[in-house]
């Protein structure tokens, strides 16, 4: 009895080491900049002796506060923007039928293939020798919608993959138009997938440094502040900022987690839901 | 006219259309905008790179000596090279660490699937810089690992510190959960009674991973290896924070050629160098899928 136990069991704990290891290997580094924040000694904070110090400085500094409201609009702008462009495309993309679906989807992908260097170098070169346009918070936006766009058109097709389009047929056969299909019946199915795609396009492109470092020129962003910071040195701000947008995410996540343990919400394939 | 009027005619326009016709006039604004914002940017890179820097001024003047610096220049290459290599260390060390753990979760993940499979992508949205700093914090000279050990009486580890080691595990934290994420999803929609099904012919657990498991999910562990090379191989700021003095990579040397030395056209010819090395890296690897054999089922094919 025990030995069989022992044949069984014994495969599947040395398989748990390694997720065990990835989550230590992923996180140590997080918790023990969170803990580091809130401690006197940032490098070696064993035994914690508790101060904010970490935060008021953060909070004192004036270039964090103009970086924060640039990475916040910045990461709003390409949020809707490639939540919009993505509902679109998968939309085209399921519903009807062309030859030119398969160049259209390579197009459409192509972008998770190019490097973000490449994307913000080619943006620089672009608006700075040919349209002679200073880095700015608008091209940023659109540099990174090109980026986050293809996260958002995943998200959203693993929603849209199993949408019933006979809903839509039957929304149109009792006199609704296109439009008001689209409002009555498949966005309140369809939101929170473009919820999600909103959240992890937003928390992508506010974190994101290569292409908003070159398309933005002397505009501050969060990353770029910390990243500028960085090379002088570890300071007691840089884990403050670490920290806190750790938390945010994770709050992000938890709230998406709640909804979906809740079945509020949805995401992705379920087995046999409608087969 | 009225809008109602407008609206009925437009309608009656839409319905005489194809479904070819529709399907572009519905992506136009995508593919417009992929066009003008994706195609164009990278077009300029080439044309840049055929001309000529002088003193921080770009001159319109048609030669291939920026294409001939970065293909000979000793120091270019080994950068070129140095990345190939350490971005193919990375893919592989992220695919090997990914396959247990995405398979772990998904055979034993039970009701926490969901939440193990979050917690992955926390790390991974936070960003480079970030994650570096975080890193940094553990793995740095004055980190927690190396004065833990000191405390202990015992010398610091000198790989982790500014070398090529510390900025092949710093690229491999950051893109390990991507890795992970992109094989659970193909596990996901793998049907493991064909597992059982080869283990019922009489094969044995590895037996069965390896003629069903491992060819049946190729597309996970493709796509996976895929979206670690390309970011890893163009790869700047870890290499620039983490690599020291002699593990400079290509990614770090083409951005000091618009910031520090403001050689654009010079960076443009190493950035057109990229994306070719990168398209040929990527053509190569797609050249080992059969999305059919692959069982592949995602592209909604309707037979």
């Amino acid at each position: 009895m025990t030995g069989r136990f022992l044949v069984r069991s014994v495969p599947k704990l040395a398989l748990a080491l390694f997720p065990a290891l990835a989550y230590v290997f992923l996180y140590v580094p997080i918790l023990h900049i969170a803990v580091a924040s809130f401690s006197r000694d940032i490098l070696w904070p064993y035994p914690v002796r508790f101060t904010l110090d970490a935060y008021m400085a953060l909070f004192r500094s004036t270039i964090y506060q103009e970086a924060l409201s640039n990475s916040l609009l910045l990461a709003f702008g390409t949020a809707v923007l490639s939540t919009l462009l993505a509902t679109l495309a998968v939309f085209g993309l399921m519903k009807y039928r062309s030859p030119w679906k398969g160049w259209v989807l390579f197009l459409f992908v192509s972008p998770l293939f190019v490097a973000d260097v490449l994307l913000g170098i080619s943006t620089l070169i672009l608006n700075g020798l040919f349209l002679d346009i200073p880095g700015n918070l608008v091209s940023a936006i659109l540099a990174n919608t090109v980026r986050a766009f293809t996260y958002a058109l995943l998200i959203v097709a693993t929603q849209m993959f199993r949408y019933n389009w006979l809903l839509n047929d039957a929304a149109m056969v009792c006199g609704a138009g296109q439009v008001r299909t689209f409002f009555e019946i498949t966005l309140p199915i369809i939101w929170p997938s473009l919820l999600g795609a909103f959240i992890v396009t937003f928390i992508l492109s506010f974190n994101n440094l290569d292409i908003s470092y070159y398309s933005l020129g002397a505009v501050p962003t969060m990353p770029a502040v910390a990243w500028g910071s960085l090379r002088f040195g570890i300071k007691p701000e840089l884990y403050a900022i670490t920290v806190l947008v750790n938390a945010a995410v994770l709050l992000c996540l938890l709230v998406m987690f709640l909804l979906m343990k809740s079945e509020t919400v949805r995401f992705g394939y379920r087995a046999g839901r409608d087969t | 006219m009225s809008a109602g009027a407008i609206g009925a005619a437009v309608s009656r326009r839409w319905l005489a259309l194809g479904s070819s016709q529709r399907f572009l006039i519905v992506t136009a604004p995508v593919t417009l905008f992929l066009l003008l914002f994706l195609v164009v940017p990278l077009l300029s890179i080439f044309v840049v790179s055929l001309w000529r820097t002088e003193s921080y001024r770009l001159i319109v003047d048609w030669n291939l000596q920026n294409y001939h610096d970065v293909l000979t220049e000793a120091s270019y290459r080994t950068f070129l090279l140095r990345s190939v290599l350490s971005a193919l260390i990375v893919s592989v060390a992220s695919v090997l660490l990914a396959w247990p753990v995405a398979y772990f979760v998904i055979r034993h993940g039970g009701r926490y699937k969901l939440l193990l499979v979050l917690c992955l992508a926390v790390p991974f949205l936070t960003g480079i810089v970030l994650r570096v700093i975080a890193l940094q914090g553990v793995l740095g000279p004055i980190g927690l690992l190396n004065l833990g050990l000191m405390k202990l009486g015992v010398p610091p580890v000198q790989a982790l510190m500014y070398t090529k080691t510390a900025t092949i595990v710093g690229l491999v934290y950051l893109y390990l959960p991507f890795v992970i994420t992109a094989i659970y999803l193909s596990l996901l929609n793998f049907d493991f009674k064909l597992v059982e099904a080869a283990k019922v012919f009489g094969a044995g657990n590895v037996r069965a991973f390896f003629a069903v498991t491992w060819p049946l999910n190729w597309i996970g562990t493709v796509v996976g290896f895929t979206l670690t090379f390309i970011p890893s191989l163009a790869s700047s700021i870890t290499p620039r924070f983490l690599g020291g003095a002699d593990g400079t990579l290509y990614g770090m040397a083409m951005g000091s050629q618009f910031s520090a030395t403001g050689t654009w056209s010079l960076g443009a010819a190493m950035g057109a160098v990229l994306f070719v090395v990168s398209g040929i890296a990527i053509f190569t690897i797609s050249r080992l899928v059969n999305l059919r054999r692959s069982g592949f089922t995602g592209a909604g094919s309707r037979e």
